[in-house]
């Protein structure tokens, strides 16, 4: 064979076709059907990589795309299989870039140049610069522009962070949409202009960065607060220190003037007349949406769990290890898809009663927030930092 | 494993006639689905299907069956593929019947202590089903939060607590079974005792979807133990852990767990998970027990003293179930740690009287050295369930030929000392070649004409097994 290897021998060849991923694999629990396993795409790749399908094999298409990419077929793979870097391999070849729905290019496109990047932060309501001895916080792409409250937020939380704004996209958008080497191009160059220990409040970007730079350089809030113990408790002191006048502002739920150290719900996506319960007199029944990549790639699950229950009453959501079908782009390229996986969670949280789902990636809050909304659900989704930094005070 | 067809079974025509059984959405005949029901968990063995189909109740197993019994198609019964003898692999091309849709738990009859299921339910669903009303489904095999119960009855699947607790077919009490000629018929149902008829319930177990297709089960439940212990025992020598099982087992002790590991896991493990074993010692034993809180700790005694006795060292019995976990997880870690070391991993599990268990794995040993493989045997010591598992890559000349000659040596010398070629794994196509020499002619030629009887078309699952 003298065409290039599509897939990295090693990680194609390490699957001893066991089928334990069969039963972690949320698209496999739709479908019933094999070819929608990790095992069976698994075998797919190697169908492709031997040549026994055709790059345009229709079920290759189909079985790239339906894969949403969550990685819950790794923690529970015996041989250690690593199914992410396999599917960012298999994309890169069945994605061309002209073949991309045009939702899809334009998003990759947005986020391919850091001026770009820095464009979907304006006006900037994102964390301010700040010189502080680390770690160096990512503002996020669409994070920056949809949740701009959140990195204020985890600033708050984290007040040694330093922020500076000249930073783009980590490039795991790209990754996981056919643009492999893009993908690496920009998570290197983010390591560049945050040149010590990323703090990210997004789960996703939490794992491609650790993937590409290394696990050293990132922590993900949850994990830095527990590492760092400088986590909010509940009724205890401050995280930051800050005066306790601002920390009255903020859980009465009124804007602070400076809007730099309140939560302003009305930012967050809460309906302004809406008033954080104080700890003092409710303690809210909270749940967790786990992000994929940061469990099943990044192994960080218990931080958040443990943080949530300092500051409310923590409620396992049966589900929530698995996947909330926003997936990174899977949400806007598959939305039927997506809104059958969303639905059962939806209904999860009905039944569980849960004051707030928390989540710990920008993409699962969009998720969760608008499924809530459409249902009319009195339950709120809500981002860790925002939990934190409201009910620890 | 080269595909062997009759001619235009296939034909443009069979996903249609399917359709009209299952319905469209439950069939498949694209190239990249028959792609992936070309293999199973087993090694070296794929062949490409010619449709897919899911029925989602009896009555379409039947009418399927009833067209391929018409045509002379070839059917083969799935559940969820993890067999290790290449059951479910299609070699003569045909139609994969898989039966993940039918996957309700029927009923859990706690009064009774029965549970009814259909074939697709998922092993470790029925356990915990079982768990939330205080009861146990004790069939444990290594796969159970992936396999199916049907997939079970047929491979009459093992595990670990298979010493105390007995396999799958210990707690099958009937079935609704679609055979050969596409009739349905029930077998056994709820009770304990019924001796009405031949107990065709038992014969299905194992029968790797030779005989007919299970398209629903009852099976029996046990009240769940009060409690668990898990200790562990080092020994320099296999023999000596031999001896110590065989101490435990004469002294009256019938412990649900009894597994050991030989010194190349011992290695391989630490190797790669690096949980703080002794690579020094030839042998570990694992020994649990479960039941009432002071019976247990009596026989954990007794079987830790045993061990002491028979020059075991490093004894230890975990304080928590956290510490038990952890002692288990030398077991678990054993098949993805070899598995880690080269391309291919080949798992067997021929078995032996568990008092020849030592000397079949020093056979082993030999065996390994003269073929020059690495092998690592582990298994169930209890029950003499032996798990020799060879590591190659497969790129190296001659290699497989090596496996295979080093492998016939292995089933050669398990029925030399009285055991079989497969404890619990079953036959199917991987070791067909070998279950002849087991049997002798006169049993396989009853095989045949059993197989003949349910399966007049020779339709179902052809060419596996004694088929
Ligand atoms: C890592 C690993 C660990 C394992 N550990 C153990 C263990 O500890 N003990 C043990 O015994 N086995 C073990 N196995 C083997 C395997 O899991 C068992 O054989 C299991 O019972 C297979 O179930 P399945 O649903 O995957 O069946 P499949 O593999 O799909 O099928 C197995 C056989 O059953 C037949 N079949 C399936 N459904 C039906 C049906 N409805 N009607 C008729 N026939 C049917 C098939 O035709 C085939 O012959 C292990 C396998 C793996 C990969
Ligand atoms: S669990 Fe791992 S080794 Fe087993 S089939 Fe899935 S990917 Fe392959
Ligand atoms: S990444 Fe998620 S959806 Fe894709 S195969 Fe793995 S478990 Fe299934």
């Amino acid at each position: 064979m003298s065409e290039p290897p599509i897939f990295t021998e090693e990680l194609l060849d390490r699957c001893i076709s066991c089928g334990f991923c069969l039963s972690a694999c949320p698209t496999y629990a739709l479908t019933g059907e094999e070819v929608s396993s990790p095992r069976g795409r698994i075998n797919l790749m190697r169908a492709l990589e031997e040549g026994r399908l055709p790059a345009d094999d229709p079920t290759l298409a189909e079985e790239s795309s339906f894969c949403l990419g969550c990685r819950a077929c790794e923690p529970v793979c015996p041989a250690g299989v690593q199914y992410g870097p396999l599917l960012e391999e298999w994309r890169a070849r069945q994605w061309p870039p002209r073949t991309r729905p045009l939702r899809l290019r334009g998003l990759l496109w947005a986020t391919n140049r850091r001026w770009r990047v820095r464009a979907l932060g304006l006006p900037r309501r994102h964390a301010r610069r700040r010189r502080g001895p680390g770690p160096w916080l990512m503002l996020g792409c669409f994070e920056r522009a949809l949740f701009p409250a959140v990195s204020r937020l985890a600033a708050r939380l984290v007040p040694g962070a330093r922020v500076v704004a000249r930073q783009g996209c980590c490039g795991a958008l790209h990754a996981h949409n056919g643009e492999l080497a893009r993908g690496h191009e920009l998570a290197r160059e983010l390591g560049e202009a945050l040149p010590g220990v990323i703090l990210t409040t997004s789960g996703g970007c939490a794992a491609h960065l650790a993937a590409v730079l290394g696990r050293d350089r990132v922590r993900e809030l949850s994990e830095w607060l527990v590492e760092s113990g400088a986590a909010a408790s509940s009724g205890g002191a401050r995280p930051d220190g800050a005066a306790a006048s601002t920390g009255a502002a903020a859980s009465t739920g009124a804007a602070a003037s400076t809007g730099e150290t309140g939560a302003r719900p009305s930012e967050t996506g809460a309906r302004p007349s809406e008033t954080w319960p104080r700890p003092s007199e409710t303690r809210p029944r909270v749940g967790l949406q786990d992000s994929c990549h940061l469990r099943n790639a990044n192994g960080v699950w218990r931080e958040p769990r443990e943080l949530i229950g300092r500051v409310a009453e923590y409620v396992e959501l049966p589900s929530a290890s698995r996947c909330c079908g926003a997936a990174g782009t899977y949400a806007l390229l598959r939305p039927r898809d997506s809104r059958v996986i969303l639905d059962a969670k939806l209904d999860e949280i009905a039944a569980a009663e849960v004051d707030y789902v928390v989540a710990v990636n920008p993409g699962c809050l969009r998720q969760l927030r608008q499924g809530l909304r459409r249902r009319g659900s009195a339950t709120r989704a809500i981002h860790l930092a925002e939990l934190l930094a409201t009910l620890g005070d | 494993m080269t595909t062997q067809r009759p001619a235009g079974l296939a034909g443009a025509g069979l996903a249609g006639e399917l359709a009209e059984i299952v319905g469209g959405d439950h069939v498949r005949t694209d190239a990249g689905a028959l792609e992936t029901f070309a293999r199973d968990a087993t090694p070296l063995h794929r062949a490409t299907p010619d449709a897919i189909c899911f029925p989602g109740e009896t009555r379409e197993v039947a009418a399927v069956i009833e067209l391929a019994a018409e045509r002379g198609i070839p059917v083969v019964p799935r559940g969820s593929g993890t067999n290790l003898c290449a059951a479910t692999v299609p070699h003569r091309g045909g139609i994969v019947l898989s039966l993940t849709r039918m996957n309700r738990l029927l009923e859990l009859d706690a009064a009774n202590m029965v549970a009814v299921c259909q074939p697709g339910v998922i092993t470790a669903r029925l356990g915990e089903a079982a768990a939330e009303r205080g009861l146990l489904y004790p069939p444990d095999p290594g796969s159970r939060a992936t396999s199916t119960i049907a997939g079970n009855v047929a491979t009459c699947a093992g595990g670990l607590r298979g010493l105390k607790y007995g396999v799958t077919r210990d707690y099958v009490l009937g079935c609704e079974v679609v055979i050969g000629t596409g009739e349905t018929l029930r077998c056994g149902g709820k009770l304990v005792k019924d001796v009405a008829g031949l107990d065709l319930t038992r014969l299905l177990c194992g029968s790797e979807g030779t005989l007919g297709v299970i398209t629903e089960l009852t099976v029996r439940l046990v009240p769940a133990a009060a409690a668990n212990a898990t200790g562990v025992a080092y020994f320099s020598d296999l023999a000596d852990a031999g001896r110590a099982v065989s101490q435990i087992l004469a002294a009256g002790v019938l412990p649900v767990t009894l597994e050991f590991l030989d010194h190349t896991c011992l290695e391989t493990v630490e190797e790669f998970a690096g949980i703080g074993l002794r690579t020094d010692a030839g042998a570990l034993l694992i020994f649990g027990q479960d039941g009432a809180a002071e019976a247990i700790a009596g026989d954990m005694s007794a079987m830790a003293e045993a061990c002491a006795q028979n020059n075991g060292f490093g004894v230890e019995i975990a304080d928590s179930d956290a510490d038990a976990q952890e002692l288990l997880e030398a077991r678990r870690a054993v098949l993805p740690s070899l598995s880690r070391r080269a391309p291919l991993t080949i798992l067997e599990d021929a078995s032996v009287p568990r008092a020849r268990l030592a000397e079949m794995v020093q056979r082993i040993d030999a065996i390994a050295a003269e073929h020059d493989l690495l092998i690592g045997t582990f298994g169930h010591a209890g029950d003499g369930n032996l798990h020799p598992t060879c590591v190659v890559d497969p790129a190296q000349d001659g290699v497989l030929q090596r496996v295979e000659q080093a492998f016939a040596q292995i089933f050669a010398a398990a029925l030399e000392l009285g055991g079989t070629i497969s404890g619990e794994h079953g036959i199917g196509l991987a070791k067909r070649d070998h279950l002849r020499s087991q049997l002798g002619d006169a049993h396989m030629r009853l095989l045949t004409r059993l197989k003949a009887a349910f399966d007049p078309a020779d339709i179902l699952n052809p060419g596996k097994l004694a088929s």
